[in-house]
Formats: C-alpha cells, structure tokens, sequence
C-alpha cells in the first residue's frame, strides 16, 4: 500500500506544481535538508519547484567570530570546550575546532549539554566551556545545565551562548522584497517547543506559505504538497503537516525554562549578518556562567568573506552555482561559504546534483 | 591543506584517500599505484599481501576486541582477492601502565583466530611508550597468502550489468562502536567482525565473480564510490533491498549518521555476472555469516564515476564519497 500512497503523492505534487509559476520552497530546518537528501525527495520535485536550504542549520548559520571564541576557548590552559559534534568541521577564520584539536586544543564531543556535568565533576581542575549553539530545540537543555551547574555547585561549567531563535530570521527573509521564497517547510523540531502561534505572521502579514513538518521523507512529501496546495489557492496559512510531533501550543515547560536562563538579543549570522533580537543571552544569575567574561575571551570580530555570496543564497535571492566561487574555490572538501561547509547546504547539495546530470 | 594532520584523515573516504595518495607519491616504486589501490597487493606470482593498523577505542566490544580485529581486518583484506591468509606478523605498540592480564586477553584472542584460519605467525614486534605515547595499546598486522584462484578479481574486471551483492546487514561494527561511544542503548547488537575468508572462499569456483571488497572504514557507501571511481562505471543500489538491522537503524537514526558509512568488519560487497547471481546468493547462504546475504544493486554504464541510491520513496540519491569523520548532528 505504501507505494501506493507515495506515487500518488508525488502525482500531487506535480499536479499541483503545474497549476502555478515556478516556485521556490525552502526548508528551514538543517535536519530536514540532510533527510531531503537521503530520501532521494529532490529528484521527486517537479521541474518548476525549487527547493532551497534555509538558515536553520545551526552549522551554517553560527557566525565565524563566534566560532574563533570557541577556539580561543579550547586552546586555553586547563579549558576544554564541549560541543555538539557536527560543529567541530566549521572553519573559523583561523581554522576550525578539530584543527584547534590537532594543534592541542582540549575539545571533547558531547551528545546532551547535560553531559557535561560527570567531566567537569571528574576533573575539577579543569574549566568545562560547553558550546551552546542551536535553535529551541537545543536551547532547553543549556538551560537545564546551567540550572544543574546552579544546583550542584559545580564551580567549573561555563557557557558560550550562541543561540539562536528561528522566527526572527524567517521574518528577515519575508520582508526581503527580492526573496523569491513562497513557502516555508518548517522545522518540526523548533515547533515543537515554540508550537504553531509564532508563524502566524509569515502566513498573515507576508502572505508565504507554511507546513511544519516531520522528519522522514514521507512526512516531508505531505508537508510539501500542503505548501503547493496553499500556494496554488493563494491561501497562505501555517498548517501542522507533523502533528505527530507538534503540538499547537508547543511545549510551554521547555519555553519556561528558556525564559528562566535566557533573555533576547541582537545576534549575527553567518551569511546574513545582525538581525535584531535573533539571538539569547544570559540572565542573571546564570550569567555567573558566561564564558566570555569568566574566561576573558578576546571579542572576536566578522570578517566577511571576498566573493563569497552565501548570504544572498540563503535569502533565496541567489542559485548556488551564480556565485562565481562555486565548485572552483569552494568545493565540500575545501569550503569558503557556509552553504559549503555543512554537507546539505544549499550550495553542497547543489554541488553533488549537479554532477549527476541530467539524472536528477 | 592544513599544516597538520586532522583526525578527519582517518576516516575513510575523501580526506583518506588524498592522504594516502600524498605518501604513496614518495615512493619510486610502489605496487599499491599498480594494482589501483585494492585491498592487497600481488608481489610475486599468486603471492599477496597487505598490512593494517588497529588503534580502535575501546578495545573490548560487544562481538569481539582488537586482537580478534586485527586478524579479521588484516586477512580480510586477502580474502577479497581471493588470496588465503597463510602467515601474519604482529607488531604491538604498547603503553606504559597497560594491564598485563589485558595485553595477553588481547593476544590471545588474535592467536585463536589465526588458528582457526590456519595461518601461522612468522615474525612480531614488541615496543612499550612511556604513558601518554599512544593510547593504551595500538596492533599492525601484515598478512601474507596465496591466491587460491587463477581468475583475477578486481575493480577493473567490474562489468556494466554486475549484481551487487552483499554478504551481510552493514554498519554493525561502526554502530556498536558508536553506541559504546556515545552512551547510547545498544539494544543487543553486536559487532560483525569476522575473518571472511571461510565465506568468500565458496564463491571462488563462480566463473562469473569480478570483484569483492570488505566494507571496513568508510562502509559501504565509500566501497561504492572507490568502485565507481577505480572501474569508471556507475554504481546503483536499491534502498528497498538494503536491510538493516533495527539496531543500527535506531543508532543512526539517534547521532544523524548515515549507515551507508558505518564501517563494518565482517560484511562484503560481491559483484558477478548477472548470470552467477543465485548462485552467489545460495552459496553465501549456506555459510552463517552469510545468512543475510542480499542482491543489493547493480553496475552501470551510466553515470560512470558515481554511486547512487534508488531510495524506498521512488526517489534517487548520490552516494558520495564521506569527507571527514562521521559526527553525530546537533539536532
């Protein structure tokens, strides 16, 4: 049966995609571009569907100052910094953490921010800087740890906040009178702990689509023919496509604590530079654990990248390969733009598609 | 490139590869550029050999310990050219401090294994590092056999139209580490290593086998791409077919890893003639650790130099060669 249902989802999509002009979706969520990929979905897409990956890779998007704190952090005597394992790749300015590492920085991969606690337990002697990147979705847990640090007493954990909260970039790329973005998959995720309400103004006052979706590429396909179909009756609405997952209301407990430990901020992102009230900082008294004033981090500074056009491509103003350093100066494996560095950006994804030809 | 050396270099895949390359390049004469880089190498006649360092963290695993590996991963590397493994050498780098009692657990463990595969050890080495030199115990082993079969098996008699068959479930061993790794559940999955020789030995009299691979570091995923790359040819598998055990599944599913590039240690990628494919499939079937044996995909004339998915929702995937290490994602 299962055949069934998705040949005659795809079937939808392409029908629906025939009723309008060429559209261009995006994907917000970065772990919805990596299962986009892996379920083969964008050689499904219909020829007048684009699909762009948008700024809710936390990879893409933490800013290359931020990332040169965290090396400065862990090439500190007696620090280690603890981060999510997929951030140690992104190149700073002055290399990234796993170079840090091979030059004899202290970092450690942790799964759960919560872990560490046992290691700064273990090793008094040693400050822990956990690494707190991420959108909602991971920034309860910071909280958690910060509160647990509180708790427990433990004088050796500290913070290097970088949050980030996903509407108020979304906002960005719906006032951009040259973004060419109709529709917004959104990400299940971050929906889960903000719920539906947030998104209401994308659809109300920018008229852009809006789906959440799950995970799997089933979930995506539906989420996706929910995208088209508003597009196609020009009735621009936020629908839960993962109510699975997703409550309307969200997860006011993880909200909750958010609040607690966290207070909104000016925040740069890579590619799209400040955007007002986009990031989180501490409140007191967790602000005991900030990083940068415990440690006295050097403020690191943005350099922008020359010819590097990533920001315009996550905006959707821009196809990958226009950027005139697209595979020439920046391929997945020496990456300039941050589109590049995480395998599923944008540009990477491109860069793979396009050397199937005219398969995909 | 960087000025130093990154863990990344390690992996498997892209960073490997350049890496290799960049030390191969050194040496006037070397018959690893000859034979195109494939598991062992032919130094004089139907005599092979091969090499391979062992350094896995940590050492006792749930389906065996790095002596057990090291025989398996060393030998393995004969058995896909159909070479039987008939002598070792063992070189041990030790760490100051190491428990006595664990250095022979580990030895041991090696030397039933050699046994089993009646392959004699011919030479060794001992050193012990002051601590912090290594961690905890690092194992090489070269091994040294004959090839059992006159056919030549090898990435350049890989034909448009070969079945793709895989001996096993992949990315167990990957998985297991990983599990073990992170803290997760490992919902009883164990390891798959396992010396191969006894398995793929059966195939051997197939008039039609072109070509074998154990997909070790980098799993199946990089076996495809260093395929599809060294033959020129396409290499296509089908989702559907490709059965996983629900454990690995959970465990990739959990760090965001793609068991494509989990490495496996026990498990081989097999192309034949079309013609030789049931026959393949009946002969690893019989052998338990051939049991799982599946049809996976095909070679192709197009789109030659890539490797490619027919995914469970119709769809069509790059397999690309991993760079770097395998992360778990952030969310």
């Amino acid at each position: 049966m299962r055949g069934s249902f998705l040949s005659s989802a795809a079937q939808t999509l392409a029908e629906l995609a025939r009723r309008t002009e060429p559209v261009t979706l995006m994907e917000v969520c970065g772990t919805h571009t990596v299962s986009i990929f892996r379920s083969g979905l964008r050689s499904l897409l219909p020829e007048n569907a684009a699909l762009l990956s948008g700024p809710g890779c936390p990879v893409c998007v933490t800013s290359q100052a931020d990332i040169d704190q965290a090396i400065a952090a862990a090439s500190l005597p007696n620090v280690a910094l603890c981060s999510y394992g997929d951030m140690i790749r992104v190149p700073g300015r002055g290399g990234s953490l796993r170079e840090a590492a091979a030059r004899g920085g202290d970092v450690r991969v942790v799964m759960s921010a919560l872990d560490v606690i046992p290691l700064a337990l273990r090793e008094p002697q040693r400050e822990f800087v956990f690494f707190a990147v991420g959108f909602e979705t991971t920034t309860p847990q910071t909280a958690l740890l910060l509160q647990e640090t509180e708790r427990l007493g433990v004088g050796n954990v500290s913070v290097l906040v970088e949050h980030k909260r996903v509407l108020p970039a979304l906002e960005l790329l719906a006032q951009d009178p040259q973004t060419g973005v109709k529709g917004f998959l959104l990400p299940g995720h971050v929906s889960s702990i903000i719920g539906l309400e947030p998104y209401e103004i994308l659809a109300e006052k920018y008229r852009i689509a809006c789906a959440v979706g799950g995970f799997e590429g089933e979930q995506i396909l539906l989420a996706l023919c929910t995208l088209l179909a508003q597009i196609v009756h020009r009735r621009p609405r936020v629908v839960n496509a993962y109510p699975s997952g997703v409550r309307c209301h969200g997860n006011p407990r993880a909200r909750a604590l958010i609040d607690e430990c966290f207070m909104p901020c000016d925040s740069v992102w890579r590619g799209l530079g400040t955007i007002r009230m986009s990031g989180l900082k501490l409140r007191a008294p967790y602000d005991r654990c900030d990083a940068r004033v415990k440690l006295k981090l050097p403020a690191a500074v943005n350099t922008p990248i020359p010819g590097c056009r990533c920001g315009e491509v996550l905006r959707g103003r821009l196809a990958p390969p226009q950027c005139a350093l697209f595979g020439k100066d920046c391929t997945p494996q020496e990456p300039v733009g941050p589109c590049m560095v995480s395998s599923e950006g944008s540009c990477g994804a491109w860069y793979r598609y396009g050397r199937m030809g005219g398969r995909l | 490139m960087s000025e130093l050396i990154s863990l990344g270099e390690g992996s498997g895949g892209r960073l490997t590869a350049d890496l290799i390359a960049s030390v191969i390049k050194n040496f006037a004469a070397c018959d690893g550029q000859k034979s195109g880089c494939e598991d062992c190498t032919f130094i004089e006649g139907n005599l092979a050999v091969t090499t391979d360092g062992f350094t896995v963290s940590p050492r006792f695993f749930p389906g065996g310990d790095m002596g057990h590996l090291a025989v398996c991963g060393a030998t393995n590397d004969l058995a896909v050219r159909g070479v039987r493994p008939q002598w070792l050498t063992l070189g041990m780098i030790i760490e100051e401090g190491l428990p006595r009692a664990e250095l022979l657990r580990l030895v041991r463990s090696a030397a039933r294994q050699c046994e089993a595969l009646g392959a004699t050890l011919a030479a060794g080495d001992t050193k012990v590092v002051p601590r912090g030199a290594c961690e905890g115990m690092f194992f090489n082993v070269t091994a040294l056999g004959r090839a059992v079969t006159s056919r030549p098996l090898g990435m350049n008699h890989l034909r448009p139209g070969d079945a793709l068959i895989l001996s096993t479930t992949p990315g167990r061993h990957g998985a297991v580490i990983a599990a073990l790794r992170y803290g997760l559940d490992r919902g009883g999955l164990k390891s798959d290593c396992a010396a191969l020789w006894p398995l793929l030995e059966q195939l051997l009299p197939l008039e039609g086998l072109h070509c074998m691979r154990d997909c070790t570091r980098g799993g199946l995923g990089t076996v495809l791409c260093e395929w599809a790359e060294g033959a020129g040819l396409g290499m296509e598998i089908e989702e559907e077919r490709l059965a996983l055990h629900p454990s690995v599944a959970a465990i990739c599913d959990i760090l965001g890893f793609d068991p494509l590039y989990l490495a496996s240690e026990g498990c081989a990628l097999i192309a034949c003639a079309p013609t030789e494919t049931e026959n393949a499939l009946a002969r690893l079937r019989c052998h338990p650790l051939g049991r799982d044996a599946a049809l996976i995909g095909t070679v192709t004339a197009e789109h030659a130099g890539l490797a490619g998915m027919k995914t469970r929702l119709g769809g069509f995937r790059i397999v690309d060669m991993p760079v770097g290490e395998i992360l778990p994602r952030i969310c």
